[in-house]
């Protein structure tokens, strides 16, 4: 108990030290890559709560992302509102979406939800160009950028950073309280026996729906940051593969894991670019490589591996198996 | 408090029940009743339909006949998930622990019918939720301590052996905090020394909580000491039931266990 208090503690003190050296060690334009890799990373904390801590497959987190930053963009540049004020509206319509697309969740498991929420993230591209009027088809939409405060002026880059990363904060926060307590028993519960789960009382409907809204509401708020970030979208940023990453993504980093979906986000952003950079026409070869190593050792992701390791070193003091499943 | 005077009414009454699964008819017509306060035994050769009838009781298997009644109130068509709510805790026959939940968590996880699972709260009211835990906490706490558990509340569940799963199963059904406590083979794998430890145990739970016990179990000499009286199915049909002496002697129930044909 007094264990996983310093453990949680430590983590946070650690999280916000490197957040702190970033800004300090990056250039500019390095500084905007990792506030893009932090609206993935809201994206995939989401992911996390639903198929890490809930167990339902969504293909579709990328389409969600993706709706999230066309309300973003929509409001922003049809009616004008500012860009941070779309962001409550991006995640509230986006978890509205993802209840949705949650629904045959409700009947259908694994492979089966697998392909009809990929179906979701197939069909959203050519949606986005058929409700031209709306979204502004292939040519996309511009947000306005976004003004930094007078002590900021000169330091636009350093704003967006602050900005995307307490929005990160917030959605960790988010699933922080959902994963504490009841609601977060019940939630893995239902993950590793539904039988037993209902059996206790646990409404196996209503968690199901509830993890698809928060983790479609993080998602949104995720594409809205995103948005703002890009300054400009088009259906071309929301193809059906982002889905696909967001879920390697959340593998990667651990999808039982919170410090895990930032890892994961920190990944799809840069590693494609790094494994092309060692060798343009062997770059996919070689991310591909980056990925099966990963997943030879770390079958848990980064942060399960991290977990395992210092597991290893604690045990030796303290023999007494412990059950560590606390959200770290 | 309900006070029953005058008529008896038991704590738990099947009347008529019939369960097929296909061609098989796994209960035929079977009756059974729990006192108020009593532990009442369900024996049997193993096919009598024991594990079925509870199924049928939590409302996992639905009967294609007959009433179920806690209480007075009938339940067989109650949600799967209201039963607990209601008063029925069970554990089952081959397990149904969380190996990847503290024991701690998988006992907390019995009172979650009381919380039930409230999102907005989680998110709107964290101090609330909190204030909450830590009391739910403290229950399952004294649950394990008095189950003689304490030092094993922060251990995987996976990692505990098999009789102290099946008590862990104990701990978490006395967390829903029920009127009537299903236990299904709960002495399956013990000793014959821990055997009679567990006997003394739910006789100490079943006074401190004023708890009705309706017990599966093959171990004989538990069920026969314990048990206020017995009731044996046999091939899905109710073939006796009676104190354990009656039970004992009975004719019947010797030639279904040792198999002579009449």
């Amino acid at each position: 108990m007094r264990n996983s208090v310093v453990r949680t503690a430590a983590t946070i003190v650690g999280f916000l030290l490197v957040a702190a050296l970033l800004p300090v060690c990056l250039s500019g334009f390095q500084l905007q890559q990792v506030s893009i890799a932090i609206s993935y990373a809201i994206a995939i904390l989401g992911l996390n709560l639903l198929m890490g801590f809930a167990g339902q497959i969504c293909l579709a987190q990328g389409t969600l992302f993706g709706i999230g930053a066309y309300v973003t963009a929509i409001l922003n540049a049809t009616y004008g509102v500012h860009p941070l004020a779309t962001l409550p509206a991006a995640a509230a319509v986006t978890a509205l979406a993802g209840l949705v697309v949650g629904l045959p969740a409700l009947r259908l498991q694994g492979l089966q939800l697998a392909i009809i929420t990929f179906g979701v993230a197939a069909a959203f591209p050519q949606l986005l160009l058929k409700l031209g009027t709306w979204t502004g088809g292939v040519s996309g939409l511009p947000i306005d950028s976004l003004e930094p405060p007078a002590f900021l002026a000169d330091y636009s880059e350093l704003w967006l950073y602050l900005v995307s990363l307490g929005c990160a904060c917030v959605a960790a926060m988010i699933v922080r309280l959902v994963l504490f307590g009841d609601v977060g028993r019940a939630l893995r519960a239902q993950r590793d026996s539904s039988q037993i789960a209902e059996a206790l009382g646990v409404n196996l409907t209503k968690t199901k729906l509830w993890a698809f809204a928060i983790s479609s509401a993080l998602a949104g708020l995720a594409g809205g940051v995103f948005a703002i970030l890009n300054g400009f979208i088009s259906p071309q940023s929301f193809l059906a593969p982002l889905s696909i990453t967001i879920v390697i993504g959340s593998i990667v980093g651990g999808s039982t894991s919170i410090v895990g979906a930032f890892v994961g986000g920190l990944f799809i952003t840069f590693v494609p670019t790094w494994t092309s950079n060692i060798n343009l026409a062997l770059g996919n070869v070689i991310y591909a490589l980056a990925l099966i190593g990963i997943m030879l050792l770390a079958r848990g992701g980064v942060a399960g591996l991290v977990d395992r390791l210092t597991a290893a070193l604690t045990t030796r003091s303290n023999p007494n198996g412990k059950a560590g499943q606390s959200a770290n | 408090m309900q006070e029953h005077i005058g008529a008896y009414l038991p704590v738990l009454a099947a009347n008529g029940v019939s369960v097929r699964f296909g061609g098989v008819q796994a209960l035929d017509n079977v009756s059974l009743d729990v006192g108020d306060g009593e532990i009442c035994g369900l024996i049997g050769p193993n096919g009598a339909g024991k594990t079925t009838f509870l199924n049928a009781i939590t409302c996992l298997t639905r009967p294609q006949r007959g009433s179920i009644q806690l209480s007075g109130r009938t339940i067989s068509d109650a949600a799967v998930r209201d039963i607990i709510g209601l008063g029925i805790a069970r554990t089952f026959q081959n397990v149904g622990v969380y190996g990847s939940l503290s024991v701690l968590e998988n006992v907390m996880l019995g009172a979650h019918h009381k919380m039930g699972g409230k999102f907005v709260r989680a998110l709107l009211n964290p101090v609330g939720a909190w204030a909450e835990e830590k009391a739910v906490r403290r229950q399952a706490e004294a649950i394990l301590e008095e189950l003689g558990m304490s030092a094993l509340s922060a251990a995987r569940a996976d990692s505990l052996p098999y009789p102290l799963q099946k008590r862990m199963e104990i701990a978490r059904a006395l967390a829903a905090e029920p009127r009537l406590l299903l236990l299904d083979e709960p002495a399956g794998g013990l000793t014959h020394g821990e055997v009679s430890e567990f006997g003394k145990l739910i006789t100490t739970i079943r006074h401190s909580r004023k708890l009705s016990i309706l017990l599966i179990e093959h171990h004989m000499g538990l069920v026969m000491s314990l048990c206020d009286r017995i009731h044996v199915f046999h091939l899905g049909r109710n073939l006796a039931s009676g104190r354990p002496k009656e039970i004992r002697t009975n004719e019947a129930v010797i030639a279904a266990y040792l198999g002579r044909s009449e």
